[in-house]
């Protein structure tokens, strides 16, 4: 039933695969996490939330205080010394009409939610002290024990349900009677499993956690592990499945009692088997007395469904809604005009955009873009005047969450050149990745750009969804990090080319795609023999060479390479590196290469941007750079790396900025070394020399820090990144 | 290419292997539900209605005083060799009732479980794509609703409407008595006995009684269709897949059908299969709501009547119809995932 489906659900999905995600054991306190979703849920789930909860209460409400509430018994047919009349309709007397045998309709549905209540409440129960013990049991100890009670608990889960209740109840009936145990005992026996696989998963999730398996490596025992880590998680879960049973417990009773088996109708009214009594009436055309009872299992059970489905939406990660609202974006910040009077005092003087003359050096202000048009790459890396064929500038991409906005890019600029390859490097979290993403117009919903993309002649970002679609594959590529997820496993290589070349050219004849395809497969090394293989038969340097000749076949212009070998082993990703160079060799296109390792930078690009919080604080000739990093970040970063010449191995203090609040002025100075008064109140402006540029104010010429704002701040490792 | 059909038909072989455990694992439980579990079936039918020493005469006949090891040994020849034995109440063969109600039964949820799909698939796609918009938020009202009406009460609803007030369709059995006496029995799925021997004319007759019964039930197996396809498809559109299709270009129609819905009706095919239990148990309902001569319906008759044999027997084949269902759903899984044949 139901939650036979949404076990399933859970199943399939990595968020609840195993239960609710597993919370650490100091979070995982009490009661705090049953009532916890009821005032943290937001939008459609709280609605769902509370509508089921009233529904349920509703129904609980009428059942403990049916007496009180219900007009007559459930089986009075007389008061007042009169009989009531037979199959009347709906009237003041009888609001929802008489029975055959004169009973009255909303008696007997009020105490039909006593039946109901009293029998799910009883098989919750049972099954809850059943089920959750062979669970944990099960999942904690695994082996034999284990594999005997999935088999027994699938194959009961298997069997329909019904007929097992049936079965049950009629063999109770026969030796204890009819009633609300024997009911309850017959429902039970079908949910015990549902309980069992939930528990069962959610400790196989749990003992993997690496809090428990380091609690367990510290020899604590098995009880105090099950007890301390895994109850806490499995309370969690069961909630959902609870009322999501209770639910279909609700229809089970119905059933049976439909089918006149499991409650004896003397001794207590049931909706269930008011509705069969019901259908020889509807076929007369008195509608009301199968109505009503119907209706009632109908709310009841909505609300149970309700309960769960919020429970579950609240609690799974995977069907959290994301936030969609998009974030405004502010006039963008100046650079070394941050607050106030000390704008005045220090730079007004020298005015945002000035260039100073000498010796090539140029001091920007505003987003930096004349600047870098004017000392762009091809006046100064040595190529020549190589075009650039994309070029960016004061690029922002600011996502929206329920914490505000992350600005995860925040005023960047630069240029790739034709043939060129340029190394965009940085801590995780920095915002690389969604600068890479944002060129080729794919950030998800939310997020707000502005800023200035020059391709081909024009302004990506001003252009419309299906002018940017059109140009993602033939002109922008996207070679993506982990390329054992990036092709659709239901399809084989051979229909990626095809609809990938299809839907750029819908011309294209199937010869023509199958040449092109072979084509670029063999300039990745992929023999034709191939072709027609599904993604699961290659291995993941294959699978990336795949993704290569994938996005090369369109002929790009400019390629975004994000991390392409992060998830590769190293022999594999030089081979892929090499491969990306000479394809860039032989088709001239521009290439952002994202990568965390200087490594590859310092093999494969010409030039490299480094970014921090955001910003791109430092970019030039990778070889300028590296011997003469300006940054101290980059100094940093430059120093936290190993070569066989590593002597000391130094780590940054602190951690990356929270780019939902990056730290006033630069967003390096809580961790840097150099810092001064002035880094914490102004953003630094960027100063270039022979193309190679930094925003860092201990590298502005003399007398652009503002007097008085040169006193280097005193940075203690670790605590001054708490401080921001 | 020739090593996959072998690690097929090696997958396939494997599952088969791993039936033999579920089919005696389902039939012991109904033998220790039956025989073993307090209060016998013979006591449970006639206590009350015969003297002790009729009673243990009863027990004696059906070989219910024989230690349960033998019992159990015996309960397994009548399976294997397909020898159930016949009805106390109305002495048919019990292979017999299988047989003939059992086609009723499966005409009926075969027609449910496809209006159960075509509903559930297109809404659970749409809600799925359109999350978080009306649409959405009325086909999970609709699938949480539908699901919580019990199968019987969607069954008298439609008989008040379409057969009392409207008048449209019969409101119970399989077809009038004259189309079923007309009928020559091949495959006792009425519908195809029709087609085999060229009896057009019956089809329109038999299609009326159909309509019902299966839309009832179908509806309600939607709600949970439903549900699940939007959870898929939700799943999908976060795919890794789904963002690299857009990288290259794709249409967003393009994305989504060939990509988001193929790749979330994947699951689908398990989950269905994992439906056949309420299929199962929603079939006993709508053939006792539509008096569909099912052998669910059979199944009521004999417990009312106390019939145990016939009982025992009924029970049996649903246990059987349950591993044959997930056998194959697991081979039409190999069929669609590649991976899984891998």
């Amino acid at each position: 039933m139901t939650t036979g489906a949404v076990v399933q659900e859970q199943r399939d999905e990595p968020g609840l695969a195993a239960g609710p995600r597993a919370l650490g054991p100091g979070r995982a306190r009490g009661v705090r996490h049953l009532v916890a979703p009821l005032l943290s849920a937001r939008g459609l789930p709280r609605w769902l939330l509370w509508t089921g909860l009233a529904l349920t209460s509703l129904f609980v409400v009428l059942a403990v205080f049916a007496p009180l509430v219900s007009p007559y018994g459930f089986n009075q047919y007389m008061a007042h010394g009169a009989r009531f009349p037979q199959q009347a309709g709906p009237s003041a007397a009888h609001w929802f009409g008489t029975t055959v045998q004169s009973e009255d309709v909303l008696s007997r549905v009020i105490y039909g939610a006593r039946t109901s209540i009293e029998v799910v409440v009883l098989a919750v129960c049972f099954s809850l002290v059943i089920g959750v013990p062979l669970g944990l049991v099960s999942g904690y100890f695994g082996g034999w024990v284990d594999r005997g009670l999935v088999l027994v608990n699938d194959s009961v889960f298997a069997f329909p349900y019904l007929l097992l209740a049936i079965v049950i109840a009629f063999l109770l009936q026969g030796s204890v009677g009819g009633g609300v145990v024997t009911a309850a005992i017959a429902i039970t026996v079908v949910y015990v499993p549902q309980y069992f696989r939930v528990v069962r998963s959610t400790v196989l999730s749990v003992r993997e956690e690496p809090y428990v398996e380091a609690a367990r490596a510290l020899g604590a025992r098995p009880r105090t592990v099950i007890r301390r880590y895994v109850f806490a998680n499995v309370v969690q879960s069961v909630p959902v499945v609870a009322s999501l049973n209770a639910a279909d417990a609700i229809l089970t009773l119905a059933g049976l009692s439909f089918l006149g088996i499991g409650m004896d109708p003397s001794a207590a009214a049931e909706w269930g088997y008011d509705v069969s009594r019901g259908i020889a009436d509807a076929q007369a055309g008195y509608w009301w007395t199968g109505l009503f009872p119907g209706l009632a299992i109908i709310l009841l059970v909505t609300g149970l469904t309700l309960v769960g489905e919020g429970l579950n939406d609240s609690l799974n990660p995977v069907l959290r809604r994301p936030a969609h609202r998009r974030p405004l974006l502010p006039a963008p910040e100046v650079p070394g005009a941050g607050a106030g009077s000390l704008a005045h005092e220090g730079l007004t003087s020298a005015g945002p955009g000035l260039s100073l003359p000498d010796a090539g050096l140029a001091l920007q202000g505003g987003a930096g873009a004349v600047g870098l048009e004017q000392a762009g790459p091809g006046q100064v890396d040595g190529r020549g005047a190589a075009s650039p064929v994309i070029a960016v500038s004061g690029l922002r991409a600011w996502y929206g969450t329920e914490r505000g906005p992350v600005r995860a890019v925040d005023g960047v600029s630069f240029q790739v050149a034709e043939g060129e390859t340029l190394g965009l490097v940085g801590e995780s979290g920095c915002g690389k990745s969604t600068l890479g993403r944002a060129l080729l117009g794919l950030l998800p919903e939310g997020t707000s750009c502005d800023g200035e993309i020059r391709f081909g002649g024009r302004d990506l970002l001003a252009a419309s969804a299906a002018e940017m679609r059109a140009m993602r594959g033939p002109a922008l590529g996207l070679i993506f990090q982990e390329p054992m997820t990036r092709l659709d496993p239901l399809m084989r290589v051979s229909e990626h080319f095809a609809e990938a070349l299809k839907a750029h050219e819908p011309d294209i004849s199937e010869q023509e795609v199958r040449e092109r395809s072979l084509e670029a497969l063999g300039s990745v090394g992929i023999p034709p023999t191939r072709f027609t293989n599904y993604p699961h038969e290659f291995s993941g340097g294959m699978r990336q060479r795949v993704m290569i000749a994938l996005a090369l076949v369109l002929r790009p212009r400019f390629i975004v390479a994000d991390e392409p070998t992060t998830a590769l082993d190293v022999l594999v990703e030089a081979q892929i590196l090499e491969l990306l160079s000479q394809l860039r060799a032989r088709t001239g296109a521009g290439l952002l290469l994202i990568t965390h390792n200087l490594g590859i930078v310092a093999e494969s690009c010409d030039r490299v941007a480094v970014m921090y919080g955001g910003r791109i604080v430092e970019q030039g000739p990778v070889r300028d750079v590296f011997a003469h990093p300006q940054h101290p970040y980059t100094e940093a970063l430059l120093g936290s790396t190993i070569s066989l010449s590593t002597r000391t191995l130094r780590s940054i203090p602190g951690a990356p900025p929270d780019l939902h609040q990056p730290p006033p002025g630069c967003r390096f100075h809580p961790r840097c070394p150099l810092a001064m008064e002035v880094c914490r109140a102004l953003s630094p402006p960027l100063v270039s020399r022979q193309g190679h540029s930094v925003e860092c104010w201990a590298r502005t010429p003399p007398g652009t820090v503002p007097p008085g704002q040169d006193a280097r701040l005193l940075i203690e490792s670790g605590s001054v990144a708490d401080e921001a | 290419m020739a090593s996959t059909s072998g690690s097929l038909r090696r997958y396939l072989l494997t599952r088969l292997a791993l039936v033999v455990p579920m089919v005696f694992i389902l039939l012991t439980m109904v033998f220790v539900l039956l025989r073993v579990a307090p209060g016998n079936p013979i006591v449970a039918a006639l206590g009350g209605h015969l003297s002790p020493s009729q009673l243990a005469a009863r027990e004696r006949a059906a070989g219910y005083d024989k230690p349960l090891v033998v019992q159990y040994g015996e309960y397994l020849r009548q399976v294997f060799t397909g020898h159930f034995g016949t009805t106390l109440t109305d002495q048919r063969p019990v292979t017999q009732v299988i047989a003939q109600n059992g086609a009723a039964t499966l005409e009926l949820t075969v027609a449910a479980m496809l209006v159960a799909l075509a509903v559930g698939i297109p809404l659970g796609m749409l809600a799925g794509r359109l999350r978080d918009t009306w649409v959405d938020a009325g086909a999970r009202g609709f699938g949480i609703v539908i699901y919580a009406a019990p199968v019987f009460f969607l069954g008298l609803l439609a008989q008040l409407v379409f057969g009392t007030y409207l008048g449209w369709l019969p409101t119970s059995s399989q077809a009038s008595v004259l189309v079923q006496a007309t009928l020559q029995p091949h495959t006792n799925i009425l519908l195809l006995d029709a087609m085999i021997d060229g009896q057009w004319g019956d089809i329109p007759n038999l299609l009326a009684h159909l309509v019902m019964p299966a839309v009832t039930l179908g509806l309600v197996i939607s709600g949970v269709v439903v549900r699940l396809v939007r959870v898929n498809v939700i799943q999908a559109m976060k795919g890794d897949y789904i963002e690299a299709a857009r990288a290259r270009g794709l249409r967003e129609r393009d994305v989504v059908v060939r990509h988001a819905f193929k790749n979330a009706l994947v699951p689908i095919v398990t989950v269905t299969g994992l439906q056949a239990a309420l299929l199962l148990s929603g079939a006993v309902l709508t053939e006792e709501t539509f008096n569909w001569p099912g052998i669910g319906n059979e199944l009521i008759y004999y417990l009312e009547n106390r019939d145990y044999i016939a009982v025992q027997g009924i029970i049996t084949v649903f246990a059987l119809a349950v591993v044959a269902i997930s056998l194959l759903i697991d081979f039409i899984n190999a069929w669609v995932d590649p991976r899984v044949r891998y």
